[in-house]
């Protein structure tokens, strides 16, 4: 009984920072201490997030922008675990040759590296997809080396004594016996993917959460910035719960594991997932995978085939369709304008591109 | 396998990496308008080096990582060890709203701190500042937190005060710890700068890029791109360099890089 009144006090202590920072939030423009223009009021932030909620477009970006995640990292996952334990159990020289390249190409700025990328892959969704598989891909690597390396020998001596198989013995001893380490890189990776999907979506995309803050806030539609960050951060704070939590789930029975990833507390799990529990969750993320590939893949196609509707004026925040200067086509506006840089008119971004011959 | 031949392997094999860089463009396997031969990166680097545009640019985009880095550090380890140290209860407080605000990545940021700071200098040092704070502060409070505390009551029991104990074993304790918040804040603070660079400024490497991909000069493209990885790592390596005298030990490769990750899990 104790113990419940205790797990609420600590609760509410622990929120207390995080509902102080909101009334602030609402009172600081209220109270004029800040411009109401540039901070908006968090009530009326949420009113913004409300409406867009509304018309289904909040859904639509949410799912767009995790399929982008989740299949980056699927990528990733499926190119940097086999890598992983081909040069930490198969050829540990060469992981000690390849060893300072790896790092310099894991050392280099993605942000540098995203022209390249769309010379290579043009500005669609393989780009975006490829950015962010490549910058998960590193901690993927480097974790599951350290783990398939730091695998007790004991284990491998007895299993090998047993009269196991090389395939089995990867399968049924090393695999799991490393995964918890493993997973530490996933949950990494997970987190700097979720980031790179912002970028990504600033640089060039017509939907997602990115687009939604970058386009929100090329026609100063503040609560929609502040609506459009709101969300990022509490996707981006809940992932990171879920996935430590999740380890938490799998692995705190074997903490003892390798002694590089600091201890938790074990705390007994109270469910203890199974093969069965796997596969539903490997089915969920398929399914996930083939409906948001749908969706990315009528709004590309919405995208493309609004060039021939001319005069068609979508609502604001649909708005497919932009306008941008022919001098400086990083000036995006969704309305016809004139540029505030150079002053020239505005011109469709599909035109534009049409008639620089891409 | 012992060490020289391992460090001839490297050798060889990036000899075999910078020829077939040379090379493959130039017999058209790759397209050299995507990937430049390394000769034109080289002919880039040096003109770029020559008018001395290079180093004006680099030299900006070491201020202002600089100068973000160092708020960061300053306000970040009082925090950390104000909050680990004396007011466990505050941090408690504080802690979901910490990770709330670290969560709130500078991209989003940056539209957001345009509106009060404007397009300069400003904002781009509150925002490498804003990235660095946190993984400095969180890596400090687990540093203090996770001193031995066979240790602490050691030295209590010997007779140290408080202002003592902080000085004499809390700090020491922690400073593997705080070393590894400051690496994953340098390297963040290079990331950023060249995102923030992109978005909005007239100068800087992230600059430089930019500008040459909006103006197709590839080879330029590579060049920034070389000397922004040569700068993060040369970063890396001093803290690390710095570090060492923290450490009992310095680690290298790959189980250097999960260690540093491994060690700042939350962040």
């Amino acid at each position: 009984m104790f113990d419940k009144i205790d797990t609420i006090k600590t609760h509410l202590l622990r929120w207390s920072g995080v509902v102080v920072f909101l009334l602030l939030w609402e009172a600081a423009p209220r109270l004029g201490w800040l411009d109401a223009q540039f901070a908006p009021p968090f009530s009326t932030v949420l009113g913004a997030i409300h409406e867009l909620a509304a018309d289904g477009s909040l859904a639509k970006h949410l799912v767009i922008s995790i399929w982008r995640g989740v299949t980056g990292l699927l990528v990733a996952t499926l190119v940097a675990i086999p890598a992983g334990f081909l040069l930490g159990l198969r050829l540990p020289v060469w992981a000690a040759v390849l060893d300072p390249f790896l790092r310099v190409l894991s050392q280099v700025n993605p942000f540098s590296l995203m022209p390249v990328f769309i010379l290579f892959f043009g500005i669609g969704e393989t780009a975006k997809i490829v950015v962010i598989a490549w910058v998960s891909l590193w901690p993927i690597l480097f974790y599951t080396i350290t783990a398939v390396r730091n695998v007790d020998p004991l284990l491998l001596k007895t299993a090998r004594s047993l009269g196991i198989t090389t395939g089995e013995l990867y399968l049924k001893v090393i695999l799991p016996a490393s995964l918890p380490v493993i997973f530490v890189g996933l949950r990494i990776g997970a987190g700097l993917v979720f980031f790179m999907i912002v970028a990504a979506e600033m640089l060039g995309a017509n939907a997602g959460l990115g687009w939604l803050v970058h386009n929100s806030a090329m026609n100063y539609q503040t609560p929609r910035i502040y609506a459009g960050a709101t969300f990022i951060v509490i996707l981006g704070y809940l992932l990171n719960r879920f996935l430590l939590a999740l380890e938490r789930a799998f692995f705190s029975g074997e903490q003892e594991q390798v002694d590089l990833v600091p201890a938790r507390r074990s705390s007994a799990p109270s469910w203890r997932p199974g093969w069965r529990s796997a596969a539903a969750a490997a089915s969920v993320i398929f399914v996930f995978l083939l409906a948001g590939g749908r969706e990315v893949y009528l709004s590309n196609l919405a995208n493309a085939s609004l060039g021939g509707h001319l005069g068609h004026q979508e609502e604001a925040g649909e708005a497919n369709v932009e306008y941008t200067c022919p001098m400086h086509p990083f000036i995006v506006r969704e309305k016809p304008d004139v540029c505030p840089l150079c002053g020239m008119r505005l011109v469709r971004k599909s035109d534009a591109a049409h008639g620089a011959g891409h | 396998m012992n060490t020289k031949d391992i460090i001839i392997r490297r050798i060889i094999l990036l000899a075999i990496v910078l020829l077939a860089w040379e090379t493959l463009p130039r017999l058209g396997v790759i397209n050299p308008l995507f990937i430049p031969p390394l000769s034109g990166v080289i002919t880039a680097l040096r003109e770029l080096a020559g008018n001395g545009e290079m180093a004006t640019h680099a030299a900006i985009s070491l201020q202002r990582a600089a100068l973000g880095f160092a708020a960061g550090a300053v306000l970040g380890l009082p925090l950390g060890l104000v909050l680990g140290g004396w007011f466990p209860r505050l941090q408690t407080a504080l802690e979901p709203l910490m990770e709330l605000f670290a969560q709130a990545n500078p991209l989003i940021l940056f539209h957001v701190i345009i509106l009060f700071l404007g397009i300069g200098e400003a904002a781009k040092t509150f925002i490498i500042g804003w990235l660095c704070l946190w993984p400095v502060t969180f890596a400090t409070i687990t540093g203090v937190r996770t001193a031995d505390p066979t240790l602490l009551k050691a030295a209590r029991s010997l007779g140290l005060g408080r202002a003592g104990l902080f000085v004499r074993v809390t700090l020491p304790a922690a400073a593997p710890s705080i070393v590894t918040g400051l690496r994953l804040a340098a390297g963040y603070a290079f990331i950023m700068l060249i995102a923030a660079e992109m978005m909005g400024a007239s100068s800087g490497l992230g600059w430089l890029v930019i500008q040459a991909q909006e103006s197709y000069h590839i080879t330029r493209i590579f060049a920034g791109a070389f000397v922004i990885t040569l700068l993060a790592i040369t970063a890396d390596w001093l803290l690390k360099l710095l570090g060492g005298r923290f450490l009992s030990r310095v680690e290298s490769g790959a189980d250097d890089y999960v260690r540093m990750q491994g060690s700042a899990g939350k962040i």
